[in-house]
């Protein structure tokens, strides 16, 4: 296990590479120079041309890409290691390091969520595939899979924040209560719903056909001919073969959260990683750009080997 | 026991039990006959179908007879005008009238998604063709490839490209190229797997064994035979395209007012919260029909065009 | 063969079991008017071609039919309790406990994610009230019967790591560990190999004669019926066309069909010119013909074939489906009943015979 964890962090390495590369080009081809806000007639040419050399724009294409490589991988990382914002001034390190526990508690809460609901939904539709209530699921599922997150996420917006005033309309907490945890939950409720109804949405519709396959299988016959209680085939000898896949397909979609995070962020305000991607985008920050496009990919990266990781725990007909 | 010589095999008249007008002509049938009969025997995938259909229509025809309706604006009209047959859901606070706007959203929706799904299939059959078919260490080297596009955050990436690039180039092309260049994945997946499958099957060993050159077996008889998951990675991939464009506009980077998007339809409709709720629906709806007569569509190909489902269906 | 069937108590009486399938294409009368009877401590052998209604028959006496199946008609009484009507519960108490199955694929009839001492020992812990310890215990006791060497360190392994005979005796395992009278068998033996099945075959005869149980043993190769069988039935589309005593079955067969299943077995000491194969393959039960099922392939078909042949008796206590006369003579001519005729000769045959 622990040489096949090695051997796929070294297999790693060039995709790392190739994120980096790519996510470099893209900023670095971009039309226009970032030193291209300086520009006004108060700005003299020289001061644009200090700037130039500052932000080493006037050096070779591999050379920049070079040090804003090995910079970047500097651990640990100093102030210095991912560079300065652009917007204010700030190291994009604390920024960057500023934002992750919001999006982790956004993301964890809308994931456990999404779990809790969407396995049970899953084995019962399975277990009563066809029926009404398989039926009626299905069509929600279909409708929720669909729906837009942006789009769930303005409409419950606008019905339980505006019309009913139920909830915040946005942000992590309200103004003069920062880190008051009951405020903070209120202000959870909305994102992780539009989240969750569209994983709940998916997972379901996985479960139920992780199940049906599961349930089709000579053990499952067998456990029945054991004379074992449906309860139990279903609970014992069905689920564990049918979470095998839902569990490696867990680690998969984590990385996706994220970009399902910053649309909802942003609709919600919510100051997290995606929200700043966001942001940055728009303000052209290129640094904090880079570093957000960068954790994304790692993201990937790391939530394929847990994928990996968690079959080998789960199926024990896996060894690495 | 009495022996059985008395009746001997084939002595019996041949009149009664040889009624060969009984065997069943079911299994006769060319493989297109059958994914037609699965495909229409499927409701889902039928009702896809049709509700593409109208979606294309609509998005074809209101357009052309509204003219510039969708961006007129005309103050003298407003949210509190009544709704009318040429105005069915009113006008907004510019005195544009929603309906031929909404229309042209969805125009704009629809050609983006059937762009992009072109440059997804084009790529993906090309790229996964020539890794299938060369194999060894082209295809080592071009699946790494895929693992890093796989890797990126494909939604960031997207947004990087088209604020960046978008204010420079039309940011429609820019979107179209942007979900394009990211999204053919899945597809070269699909197509290199099945030319794995095909390389060593009879009738490409025998175009070889005749002396066809590489191209031409590849053009003439695998790419056709790759076509059908192409086909259902498309269908799928509409929708992904028409939410992404979406979510661009909603979030102020891809289509930008006048010109007109659901995604920035919602934007809009966004400050009307209060005074005219039923402006988020309008775009909002109209987003996931196109998403659901996609998926249905793309689903019901899936299972209509799986040689495997032949003897359940 | 004069043995008066009828009149010895049966461990197990199928009458008239009618189990059918409403697929999107049709019913497919999978299992049609199907009765048989197994005598306790013997072992009836079932016969036939993939498709033709066996195994069903061995899930309907479990009660295993699953959607869109369902036992529409016909009487199972095991022990002289009738299964068909039985509440679920006290079916759960029968099934793996008084009825036992082993299934064809020991490849993929073990869970895989549990070990296997873990599901003999849960069997025996569903039908009795043993601590846990002590069902593991039997669980190894149980894999040592079945000739597993090592058993104690073998019960803690996953289905995985061990091969397909032996994982067959880990079902057989299961399947005796709750001391059942009846033991179906649904082609034990035809997925392994030949060396795997004749000591599968070894086994099941050394534990039949220790436990005195009866087994239902179901199968396509008349091979294995010959060496494990008292009685044999032989089933074609859904229906019983021929049931008597194995040697009588075996020494006497009367329908075209049984005589060419025993004409395609190679046999030692018999020089063959060609080993004889049944024509076409079995009717589509979509489509099924009209009269007797099997004269499309048969080389005896006459006009009579066309009314359906009732089961009848052709000496005491062996039944033939088949026009041919009981001592293989031309049927009379202008002996061909009505099809209404033969109809009710047909049912009420089924029911009081074999």
């Amino acid at each position: 296990m622990a040489t096949y964890f090695v051997r796929r962090l070294i297999q790693a390495i060039p995709i790392v590479i190739g994120i980096s590369v790519i996510s470099f080009l893209i900023v670095y081809l971009t039309p226009g120079s970032p030193v291209d806000k300086f520009r006004t007639p108060r700005v003299s040419p020289e001061m644009i041309q200090n700037l130039i050399r500052l932000y080493g724009l006037d050096q070779p294409l591999p050379i920049q890409f070079w040090n804003w490589f090995t910079h970047f991988w500097s651990f640990p990382w100093d102030n210095l290691a991912w560079g300065y914002s652009f917007t204010d001034g700030r190291p994009v390190r604390d920024k960057i390091f500023q934002r992750i526990p919001s999006t982790l508690l956004l993301m964890g809460t809308s994931l456990v969520v999404s779990v809790i609901f969407a396995i049970p939904i899953g084995i019962l539709q399975a277990v009563k595939q066809y029926s009404w209530a398989d039926r009626l699921i299905t069509t929600f599922e279909t409708i929720g899979y669909a729906m837009p997150t942006f789009w769930l996420g303005l409409i419950l917006k606008q019905f339980f924040a505006v019309n009913l005033k139920w909830l915040p309309l946005y942000g992590q907490n309200s103004l003069g209560k920062q880190g008051d945890i009951p405020d903070m939950i209120l202000h959870l409720i909305l994102p992780v719903t539009t989240l969750a109804v569209v994983s709940i949405a998916g997972w379901s519709r996985y479960m139920r056909a992780s199940m049906l396959e599961v349930l089709r299988q000579d053990y499952v016959r067998t456990a029945r001919a054991k004379g074992l209680s449906s309860g139990r085939v279903i609970g014992r000898h069905a689920l564990r073969n049918a979470l095998i896949p839902i569990v490696t397909l867990l680690g998969l979609t984590i990385p996706s959260l994220l970009s399902g995070a910053a649309i909802t962020e942003t609709v919600f305000s919510w100051p997290g990683l995606g929200w700043l991607g966001v942001q940055s985008v728009g303000e052209r920050d290129y640094p904090v750009v880079l570093a957000v496009t960068m954790i994304g990919g790692m993201m990937v990266i790391m939530g394929n080997l847990l994928a990996d990781v968690l079959y080998a725990v789960v199926d024990p007909r896996i060894h690495y | 026991m009495a022996s059985t010589e008395t009746i001997r095999p084939g002595e019996a008249s041949p009149a009664g039990a040889t009624d060969f007008d009984e065997v069943d002509l079911v299994s006769v049938q060319t493989y297109w006959q059958l994914v037609r009969r699965r495909f229409m025997r499927n409701r889902t995938a039928v009702f896809g179908l049709v509700l593409l259909s109208i979606l294309v229509f609509s998005a074809i025809f209101f357009p052309f007879i509204g003219g510039d309706a969708w961006h007129l604006t005309d103050l003298t009209r407003g949210p509190t005008d009544p709704i009318s047959i040429t105005a069915p859901l009113g006008y907004d606070n510019l005195g544009i009238n929603i309906f031929f706007r909404l229309m042209k959203g969805l125009q704009t929706s629809l050609i983006i998604g059937f762009f992009a799904v072109l440059i997804i299939a084009g790529i993906g059959t090309a790229f996964g063709s020539i890794s299938g078919y060369v194999g060894g260490k082209v295809d080592n080297l071009m699946m790494r490839i895929v693992d890093v596009v796989l890797s990126l955050p494909g939604f960031f990436l997207i947004l990087m490209l088209v604020a960046f690039i978008g204010s420079v180039v039309s940011p429609m092309v820019v979107i179209i190229v942007a979900i394009g260049i990211t999204g053919w994945t899945t597809a070269a997946r699909l197509v290199r797997a099945e030319f794995l499958r095909l390389r060593e099957s009879d009738f490409v060993q025998a175009a070889r064994a005749l002396g066809a050159s590489d191209s031409r077996i590849i053009i003439r008889h695998m790419v056709p035979s790759a076509m059908a998951p192409v086909l259902v990675a498309a269908t799928l991939g509409i929708a992904d395209a028409v939410v992404t464009e979406a979510a661009l506009s909603f979030l102020g980077y891809g289509i930008k007012p006048p010109d007109a998007s659901l995604g920035n339809m919602l934007t809009g409709a966004q400050d009307y919260f209060y005074r005219q709720p039923l402006w988020i629906y309008y775009p909002g709806i109209t987003l996931i029909l196109v998403v659901l007569a996609a998926s249905f569509l793309g689903d019901g190909l899936r299972d209509a065009l799986d040689p495997r489902q032949k003897l359940e269906a | 063969m004069t043995q008066a069937r009828g009149q010895q108590d049966a461990l197990l009486e199928v009458a008239d079991l009618r189990t059918h399938f409403a697929t999107a294409d049709g019913l497919v009368k999978a299992v049609d008017g199907v009765s048989l009877r197994i005598r306790p401590r013997k072992t009836l052998g079932v016969v036939g071609e993939s498709g033709c209604g066996k195994s069903i028959t061995a899930l309907s006496i479990m009660r295993l039919i699953e959607r869109p199946g369902r036992i529409v008609a016909g009487s199972i009484k095991f022990d002289g309790q009738e299964l068909t009507t039985l509440p679920d519960d006290e079916m759960r108490n029968i099934r793996g406990n008084q009825i036992s199955m082993i299934f064809q694929e020991p490849m993929t009839s073990l869970n895989p994610v549990f070990t296997c001492g873990d599901q003999i020992a849960e069997a025996v812990a569903e039908h009795s009230n043993i601590p846990k310890k002590a069902a593991w215990d039997r669980a190894v006791e149980m894999l040592g019967q079945v000739g597993i060497p090592d058993a104690k360190r073998r019960a803690g392994e996953h289905p995985h790591q061990l091969s397909g005979g032996m994982r067959q005796r880990v079902m057989i395992a299961m399947a005796l560990s709750t001391d059942p009278e009846l033991l179906v068998a649904d082609e034990p033996t035809t997925a392994l190999d030949v060396t795997i099945q004749a000591q599968i075959l070894e086994l099941m005869k050394a534990l039949r004669e220790k436990n005195g149980m009866a087994i239902m043993l179901i199968t396509h190769d008349l091979g294995v019926v010959a060496e494990m069988s008292d009685d044999v039935a032989v089933m074609y589309a859904g229906k019983i066309v021929e049931a008597s005593d194995a040697v009588t079955v075996f020494d006497h067969p009367h329908h075209p069909y049984t005589r060419g299943l025993l004409a395609s077995i190679p046999r030692m000491g018999h020089r063959q010119e060609r080993l004889e194969v049944i024509k076409g393959v079995v009717p589509n039960p979509l489509n099924l013909p009209s009269g007797c099922l099997f004269k499309r392939r048969c080389p005896y078909a006459m006009p009579i074939c066309d009314n359906q042949p009732p089961l009848r008796e052709i000496t005491p206590g062996h039944v033939s489906r088949c026009w041919i006369a009981p001592d293989g003579g031309r049927p009379e001519l202008g002996e061909a009943p009505t099809a209404a005729e033969a109809e009710s000769a047909a049912q009420t045959l089924t029911v009081v015979n074999p």
